[in-house]
């Protein structure tokens, strides 16, 4: 399966399951902008995949509502760079509900999904990665896939878990990742992190699309350096796996976090800030970031803002001979 | 009519035939028929006329009692048993007795904030009164009238506003952020309007699940110009929601007058806009409420769609005790409608007129009622608040390693510096 196919493949497993479950967004009837929701609504039936009105607070307070009410609300936001006039309702309302109200009331069975990250052409409005403005948000959880048979068991935890979750899909893996998925449900935890290739003298870490690039960028220091990379998918960016990075940093010593979002206040800052708290004296060299620009999403420089496996070569090498 | 099915027939041939490649445009006659957009059902018109929004004469408000109390027609009368008209009064004096109490209690430092229903009493037990007690509601904050309609008792409310060790809420929100889940009252958010997509997603999944149960969602004018407003009415509208919407029009949002908040005829004549069933009706009037929400919710369930009720009235009070509203409006103005128009009197001569009610019980009632809210606020003044562990939970259904860890740190900087702390008002 790809990528979408592995959404519909949980999304299928979690209507037949859970029949209080219904999926809901802009344009989720026909399948999807994106086909994730292809033959669901004619497998389950127009009052379980249905189109709302253009409007992302609305939808996320309907799913809200619809999990305060005991069902199981599955929304999508067409593009995660949409999803800011919901963002009272994420961080005000959702996050919020069961602390408010003493657990008297909770939306737990809320999950939103929206597609997530840099594609080749989005620019700025196709191509958003906003995990660093939720990240800062207690009460939610946050999760984001690298591959179709991570993002089936992942967004099944996310649905499953008694927790608002935003799951944020790397649409441009959406046709091009293609893995062998079973097809029968299973899960895989939150808040933890993978280790994905073990190695003793660099930590890598990054998220979705981005871990393939810090594979290649270990495949290369291995060959032009001789350099051992640690290569981490943290998964779950909020609440995030302190103890998976940290032991790998005692470890190795050296930490490079790497995400598409621009540099300043992205999610790389909290990594580093944490770990330079618990592994200060383990620290042969400053932790690196490599991160998009402090700049909108450009479109015809892309190339030159994302990230890239040479950005994070030299950003390796420098560590190494710091 | 006849006629344009037959031309629309001969048309459909013409253009799907064999031949219809050859047909030139001048080869159709010209119907005289609808639009055929498919994003509206109407006419054509031929003269340039642009429609006139009319807030002169705009939607009535529909009464049953006058402001002695006579019932005007008596059809209209919802013919409500003695106990249950007891019931509507005793609630709304209950309320305003409480409201005095607490406003006086903030004023005189013990909680830190109140926010008092003084002449929306009506708009409360009229439409509590009309919904079944499963019903779930959704409110904004001036709506602690259904919870006590419900029965919820005063020591809980209390609790919630001194956030002391029997709030049911853990201390964690301002006072009368209420909530009860034994008594289908979400509990109230400071943000205004967002409860009202939310209502409709609960109703949704009501529909799915009891089609015998009803959402009701409060707000006020304000509230219904904010965005979540908007996506609320709408998604009720298409996605068939059993949900009674219902607007408390006070006048004000805080220092802002109706005539700043819209131009239009109010939030009832944005109903039509949306395809709601929409309403006005006299929010001081009790039975005027409760037969507007009556039926209202009657439709909602056995329709699935949406009714939205605008119920007029005037906020007595300041917005709450961070307000004084005499910046901003004559004490004359307040004066009036505390006098003239207010649920309470009304009711009040309504139960006279019917010999259910004379000047001894009034001051029975008072004196009784004054005695149950004291009681309860001096329990409430006396509670401990609740053991500062409870800061790190319900953020997730289960407690992260984080906040475990973050937990540990408070606890330790209460062992070396505690006494800066007013540790001595709260449990372990």
């Amino acid at each position: 399966m790809n990528l979408f196919q592995s959404i519909t493949s949980a999304l299928d497993n979690a209507l037949a399951k859970d029949p209080t479950a219904v999926i809901f967004g802009e344009d989720v009837a026909f399948g999807g902008v994106f086909r994730c929701t292809v033959g669901l609504r004619d497998k389950y039936g127009k009052d379980r995949v249905f189109n709302t009105p253009l409007c992302e607070q609305g939808i996320v307070g309907f799913g809200i509502g619809i999990a305060v009410a005991g069902a199981t609300a599955i929304a999508e936001i067409q593009f995660a760079d949409y999803i800011f006039p919901a963002f009272d309702q994420i961080v005000n309302e959702a996050a919020k509900y069961r602390y408010r109200s003493g657990d008297l009331f909770n939306c737990g069975n809320l999950t939103i999904r929206a597609p997530w990250g840099c594609v080749g052409h989005g620019a700025l409005y196709h191509s958003q990665s906003p995990e660093a403005f939720f990240a800062h948000c207690p009460g939610i959880k946050i999760v984001i896939p690298r591959s179709p048979l991570q993002a089936k068991g992942l967004l099944l935890s996310c649905i499953e878990d008694k927790n608002p979750c935003i799951f944020f899909e790397p649409k441009i893996l959406y046709r091009a990742a293609v893995e062998q998925v079973p097809v029968e449900p299973y899960n895989i935890p939150l808040s933890q992190a993978e280790v994905l290739q073990t190695g003793s003298d660099v930590t890598l870490v990054a998220w979705g699309t981005q871990v393939h690039v810090i594979k290649e960028v270990a495949a290369m220091a291995q060959e032009k350096l001789g350099v051992s990379c640690e290569v981490i998918d943290l998964r779950t960016i909020l609440p995030w796996d302190t103890e998976t990075v940290c032991k790998s940093v005692v470890k190795t010593g050296r930490l490079l976090i790497s995400h598409e979002a621009p540099l300043t206040g992205g999610f790389a800052s909290e990594i580093s800030s944490t770990v330079q708290e618990e592994c200060f004296l383990n620290l042969e060299a400053p932790i690196s970031r490599v991160c998009g620009y402090d700049t909108p999403f450009p479109h015809i420089f892309e190339p030159f803002y994302i990230p890239d496996k040479w950005k994070c070569y030299d950003a390796l090498r420098n560590m190494i001979n710091y | 009519m006849a006629a344009m099915v037959a031309l629309r027939a001969l048309r459909w041939r013409l253009l799907s035939g064999p031949r219809a490649a050859r047909r030139r445009l001048s080869d159709f006659p010209v119907p005289e028929e609808k639009p055929q957009f498919p994003g509206a059902s109407a006419e054509f018109a031929d003269r340039l006329e642009f429609i006139q929004p009319n807030v002169i004469s705009g939607i009535p408000v529909y009464r049953v009692m006058d402001r002695q109390g006579h019932v005007l027609s008596p059809d209209q009368d919802p013919q409500l048993p003695q106990e249950a008209v007891l019931k509507l009064y005793r609630t709304m004096t209950l309320l305003n007795t409480m409201d005095r109490i607490l406003y006086e209690s903030q004023r005189q430092g013990r909680i830190s904030f109140y926010m008092t229903n003084y002449g929306e009493e009506g708009t409360h037990v009229g439409s509590a009164a009309a919904l079944d007690a499963s019903d779930l509601v959704f409110g904004q904050y001036r709506e602690a009238g259904v919870l006590m309609y419900r029965g919820y008792p005063l020591d809980l409310f209390m609790a919630q506003c001194y956030g002391n060790a029997s709030d049911t809420a853990k201390g964690r929100q301002m006072p009368v952020h209420y909530g009860c889940r034994e008594r289908h009252f979400v509990t109230i958010s400071s943000p205004l309007a967002t409860q009202i997509p939310q209502a409709v997603g609960a109703a949704y999944a009501i529909k799915r699940s009891d089609g015998n149960r009803a959402v009701i969602c409060y707000f006020g004018e304000g509230a219904a110009s904010e965005g979540d407003a908007h996506a609320g009415f709408n998604f009720a509208a298409t996605l068939e929601c059993p949900i009674v919407f219902f607007c408390r029009n006070n006048g004000y949002a805080i220092s802002t007058p109706t005539s700043e908040q819209y131009r239009g005829d109010g939030i009832a004549a944005r109903g039509p806009g949306y395809g709601l069933l929409s309403i006005r009706v006299d929010g001081n009037d009790v039975f005027a409420v409760y037969n507007a929400t009556r039926e209202a919710r009657r439709r909602a369930v056995a329709e699935n769609q949406p009714v939205l009720i605008e119920a007029m009235t005037y906020r007595i009070g300041h917005h709450s005790t961070s307000d004084d509203s005499s910046a901003y409006r004559s004490v004359d103005e307040v004066n009036y409608w505390d006098k003239q128009d207010h649920p309470i009197s009304r009711l009040r001569h309504y139960m006279v007129n019917r010999g259910w009610w004379d000047e001894e019980q009034e001051k029975g009632w008072r004196k009784s009622s004054r005695k149950m809210v004291m009681e309860a606020f001096e329990e409430a003044e006396r509670k401990p608040k609740p053991s500062p562990q409870l800061l790190f939970s319900d953020v997730y259904r289960e407690l992260p390693p984080h906040l475990r860890r973050q937990r540990a740190a408070l606890e330790r900087h209460l062992q070396l510096y505690g006494e800066h702390y007013p540790l001595e008002h709260f449990e372990k």
